[in-house]
């Protein structure tokens, strides 16, 4: 094992990435290929980190402009008039490309032109005007084959590290469904980019969305854009910074200007791109979120080198008791025993991590069900009650986007207990496997008489492996909501409507009837109208209700491998600690002196690589 | 017997059933407002320059603006003999306040009354402006503050009162949700459907659409025409017109002063004019040699906008316009300004009777439901049967039929029966689609083949139900217009 520590890095992926490549080693060295696996799994995201920064606002306020002055190239397509109607993902590539990703697990994807990206982007126009007959029917058969969002790659240093931005569609204002999607990608996203332009003070959809945002994402920034255009712009942040300030949310506001940017960048212009205000920005991005990101992956896989050593160690531990007295070999070996029972029992659907976890899913299954039906159930009572009061032909088109957002509203609700429930169950689980073996593990430390053993400091473990434990359900529910195809929630919304009403109108022109007439025809449109949302929410209940099965099943799933897994490998370390440890009564002295030297030098390695793991893990 | 006349006559009856009650004065209210200039109420959400174009209708600079939110009262501005500002409020008798003139807006000293306790401001101002129309400038919604955009939708859509606004001009940055459930808030359900009928779409700052390209007007006149074909927009406003409303305002109140420091603009040579106004930063910072002061760049900023100084820069550059008189011609073309009064007048002020009439109408409705005493039935009847027989109302009736996509057919033949039945401008030749200058034998002949054309739709057995309901009453629109030129020859 070569120490290069002794010239430490700044970058905690290099650091993670170095320790977990010695954690490897350390495994092959010692044939426990199965302790291998998880680091290679952790050595893997370490390489690529992806880490999502979704750029979300409103309608125009310059979201694309900003991503192509962030990058310094033209990725995201910008026009006066149509906006972007598929989301964009940026990321780092070592030669320009592109491709569409389609819906699908996993996505599908195909390789497009880079000039090529703008038609899939934009929002097609929905006259078909300009296209003519022909070209309207082409757009209207692409428009069934529309993407679920396009990746393009740049080789950018910016996006090196795994850094990948997002840029959203702002269509339909932030009060509506997209918002709620919008929102709910942000949950999954390691920061959120809010922009907002300098024409304006925030509104109030847009500084409810950002006090919403603010409890669903870890970071969140406010970009004030287009300053080079409105001079008032300082006046503006000021009274927004007053605005977030009243209202409670701790958001900074970096105000920049894309056009001066580009330029900069185009004409290598460094004090014009001081000027432009991006500088801060980058810093932010690359400081704060790729800091904070991958110093907690770098922990993370850290932490999973401590707890691979630890293993390994007192495995050996067990034989080196054994060695030092060989009168105490045989107590060792029985202890060792009655500790594979204890393993194997929690490995046993008996085992009481086991029955939280099946318990706690079933629990959880029946109350996300139980609260959907509740909050569809208000939504209906909601929509009766706005249909009694007018003509649902005024107001048809309108409920159906309102009908809409509050259902999306309230499956982001259902989902955000889902996920909190979730969460909190996965650390249960995992509280209680730690106990168990925990237990196990201090069986260890128990037969092991000598100093080093204490020198492990094995509380400190227990945190480690608790934040791995969160994590968990967190994979679960990215594999679900998350990753690729950030809007799956939008994509369910939109599959269902609320269908035409029958108008039934006829243009009444006589005197007294005109009254009569609408009244009756009004009574008629209610009972249909109230069918229709009834109709519609019962779809998005039940293709709701299976998602969020299907998701806690995976949850479960996930879970359930985790820990077994875990089990197995304490089960193996056990083994291995017994196997030796009733090899070792057999050794003449020569061999047990040689064999003891061997044991204490690789116990001193490990000691060192662990303390290593968790200067990594404690930064 | 018109229809301005038939609801003056039934008002006339109204007045005598409610006298000695607590409604006399309002049902007087009523008759009056039915000779004032017609209320057009500027609508729209925080920000969208609803002052700035009130300034530019008017020409003259008296509502204030900032960058942050400003107007906070409902502010009517009517022409008179006396300037005066006049506070009225909540439940207390209106109130003459002091004000202050300066060179930028009417600053009025509210006297230690607090705007959330004011519920209208009245600013009387002899103008000519005025004179066709009293403006209603109004808090934005969206506002941060819940009073003020309260406030905004009180006015638009009172709960219980007719509205006190006959027409809106409604400001849409570019279109957003909550635009349209304000809109459809202010229409009301009796005379009609959803009404287009007596509200314009204004998509303002449309010099800010490009962020400031030279070609920016052009790049909003062509969303603005498409957002008036999209079948939501046109459910609820007759068209939408852009209106770049600083440019309309700074030209209208052009000075010599300002166009001397810009001539130093357009002065320099084009790279360092060009990396000047990059952006607003630097044309306040930049350049001391350029002779002017920051507080004289600050206030052009104000008053032109980045994207106005690169206009005037370029077109004095040209030579395209030099003298303040010209540039002030120019600006004002191309702000949109002019287009908006057009508009303005064919599809307001050209329907003032009907618009005022339908404003007395309502609240009679209204009033007649809610407080009902004998006699007051003989008065229902009588407002229903002008609302469900008079022809203008017929006509509106199915423009809003056609605008809310109830009436099938043919494009062009949707789009003729709209025309003719006024969706374009009451005016006989906008009716039949001719030039203003059209001559009388040329309107005559249109005129009856037109009305030939629908009778013949009225009566064929292929026509659906509502085209022929529709057809019938662009017949006698037909008649009507044939009528008034046989009378004029």
């Amino acid at each position: 094992m070569a120490m290069a520590a002794d010239k430490p890095s700044a970058d905690p992926i290099a650091q993670a990435t170095a320790v977990v490549d010695l954690g490897l080693r350390a495994c092959q060295a010692y044939g426990r290929e199965d302790l291998a696996e998880r680091l290679t799994v952790a050595r893997r995201t370490l390489a690529d980190p992806s880490i999502h920064i979704v750029v979300v606002g409103e309608f125009k306020q310059g979201k694309s402009s900003l991503v192509n002055a962030l990058v310094g190239a033209k990725a995201c397509p910008v026009d006066d008039d149509v906006a972007t109607a598929v989301p964009t993902y940026l990321r780092h590539g070592d030669k320009p490309s592109a491709e569409l990703l389609f819906e699908g697990d996993p996505p599908q994807r195909e390789p497009i032109a880079l000039n090529e990206v703008r038609r899939w982007v934009v929002e097609q126009d929905p006259t078909g005007l300009a296209a003519g007959a022909g070209g309207a029917a082409v757009a209207v058969a692409e428009q069934q084959r529309r993407p679920a969002g396009v990746e393009v790659r740049l080789p950018r240093t910016l996006l090196a590290g795994g850094l990948v931005l997002v840029d959203t569609p702002g269509v339909g204002g932030l009060g509506s469904t997209h918002s709620t999607a919008s929102l709910a990608a942000a949950s999954m996203a390691d920061a959120l980019l809010f922009v907002t332009d300098a024409s304006q003070e925030l509104t109030r959809s847009e500084l409810d969305f950002l006090a919403r945002a603010r409890q669903m994402c870890p970071t969140v920034v406010c970009v004030q854009t287009k300053t080079d255009f409105y001079p008032a712009w300082r006046k503006v942040k000021a009274l927004n910074e007053g605005h977030l300030a009243a209202a409670g949310v701790e958001i900074p506001i970096i105000a920049v200007s894309s056009a001066l940017r580009s330029r900069a960048v185009a004409g290598n212009d460094r004090g014009m791109n001081e000027e432009s205000g991006f500088p801060a920005l980058v810093s932010f991005i690359t400081d704060r979120v790729r800091g904070g990101a991958t110093g907690r992956l770098a922990a993370e896989a850290a932490a999973g080198v401590a707890a691979v050593c630890e293993q390994i160690a007192s495995q050996f531990e067990a034989e080196r008791a054994a060695l030092a007295d060989p009168a105490a070999a045989a107590r060792v070996v029985e202890q060792l025993s009655g500790v594979k029972t204890r393993v194997e029992a929690l490995k046993s659907a008996a085992a009481r991590w086991s029955q939280t976890l099946s318990d706690g899913i079933a629990d959880l299954t029946s109350d996300v069900d139980h609260d959907l039906r509740g909050r569809i159930r208000d939504v209906i009572t909601e929509a009766d009650k706005a249909i009694e009061d007018v003509d649902p032909a005024d107001t048809w088109p309108e409920m159906q986007s309102w009908l809409e957002q509050v259902v999306a509203a309230e499956m982001l609700a259902n989902y955000t207990l889902l996920r909190d429930r979730a969460t909190e169950l996965s650390e249960q689980v995992g509280q209680h496997f730690q106990e168990a073996s925990g237990e196990v593990l201090r069986q260890f430390a128990v037969t092991n008489p000598t100093p080093l053993a204490t020198s492990i400091e094995v509380d400190h473990n227990i945190e480690l492996d608790k934040m791995k434990v969160g994590k968990q359900a967190m994979v679960a529910l990215k594999a679900a909501y998350g990753g690729a195809i950030m809007f799956v929630m939008l994509g369910v919304m939109t599959g269902f409507t609320l269908g035409p009403l029958a108008l039934g109108i006829g243009v009444v022109m006589g005197r007294k009837g005109l009254k009569d007439e609408k009244k009756r025809q009004i009574a008629t449109r209610q009972t249909q109208a109230k069918n229709a949302v009834r109709r519609y929410c019962d779809q998005v209940s039940f293709v709701m209700g299976k998602d969020s099965r299907d998701t806690l099943r995976r949850i479960q799933r996930e879970l359930r491998d985790h820990y077994t897994a875990l089990a197995d490998q304490l089960n193996r370390s056990n083994a291995e600690a017994l196997r030796s440890a009733s090899e070792a009564t057999n050794r003449t002295q020569t061999e047990r002196d040689r064999r003891l030297q061997n044991l204490t030098a690789e116990l001193d390695r490990l000691r060192q690589l662990r303390q290593r793991a968790e200067a990594v893990a404690n930064r | 017997m018109n229809l301005l006349e038939r609801t003056r006559s039934v008002l006339t009856t109204a007045r005598q059933v409610y006298q000695d009650t607590t409604h006399d004065t309002r049902l007087s209210e009523l008759a009056d407002r039915l000779d004032e200039p017609l209320r057009v109420a500027i609508a729209g959400r925080v920000k969208a320059g609803k002052s700035t174009l009130l300034n530019a209708l008017v020409g003259d600079r008296l509502a204030p603006t900032d960058a942050g939110e400003c107007t906070r009262i409902i502010t009517w501005y009517q022409d008179g003999h006396t300037y005066q500002v006049t506070a009225h409020p909540t439940g207390e008798a209106p109130r003459q306040l002091r004000f202050n003139r300066d060179q930028t807006a009417i600053e009025v000293d509210l006297a230690g009354l607090s705007p959330e306790k004011i519920t209208r401001l009245t600013i009387t101002w002899p103008s000519q402006a005025l004179r066709t129309a009293t403006l209603i400038d109004t808090p934005g919604i969206g506002s941060l503050s819940e009073q003020v955009a309260r406030r905004a939708f009180e006015l638009l859509a009172p709960e219980d009162e007719e509205t006190p606004a006959d027409a809106v001009l409604y400001l849409l940055r570019h279109l957003h949700r909550n635009d349209l459930d304000f809109l459809r808030a202010f229409h009301d359900t009796e005379v009609s459907q959803p009404n287009p009928v007596n509200a314009i779409g204004v998509l303002s700052r449309a010099d800010e659409i490009g962020v400031g390209r030279l070609d920016s007007v052009a790049s909003a006149r062509r969303i603005a025409g498409k957002m008036a074909t999209d079948p939501n927009v046109r459910r609820v406003v007759q068209t939408v017109v852009p209106v770049a409303g600083l440019l309309a305002e700074t030209a209208a109140t052009l000075t010599e002063a300002e166009v001397a420091h810009l001539r130093k603009v357009a002065a320099l040579p084009v790279s360092d004019a060009e990396s000047l106004l990059l952006s607003a930063d630097r044309f306040a910072e930049l350049m001391p040699a350029l002779g002017l002061t920051s507080i004289e760049r600050e206030a052009l900023l104000g008053r032109f906008g980045l994207f106005g100084i690169r206009l005037v820069a370029s077109l004095v550059r040209h030579g395209v316009a030099t003298t303040a008189t010209e540039l002030a011609a120019e600006l004002t073309d191309r702000s949109g300004i002019s287009e908006l009064r057009e508009v303005l007048n064919t599809l307001f002020f050209q329907r003032r009777d009907v618009l005022k009439s339908r404003s007395a109408l309502l609240a009679l409705d209204r009033l007649t439901r809610t407080e009902p005493r004998p006699g007051s039935e003989a008065v229902a009847t009588e407002v229903e049967e002008i609302i469900a027989s008079a022809h203008p109302f017929r006509e509106l009736r199915i423009l809003s039929a056609i605008r809310a996509g109830w009436v099938d057919g043919k494009s062009d033949v949707v789009a003729e029966l709209e025309r003719l039945i006024g969706g374009g401008g009451a005016a006989t030749h906008q009716r039949l689609g001719l030039p203003a200058d059209a001559d009388h034998a040329t309107l005559t002949s249109a005129a009856s083949e037109a009305l030939a054309r629908w009778q013949r739709r009225a009566e064929s057995p292929l026509t659906s139900h509502e085209l022929a309901v529709a057809a019938r009453v662009a017949i006698r629109s037909c008649e009507g217009m044939l009528a008034t030129l046989r009378e004029s020859r």
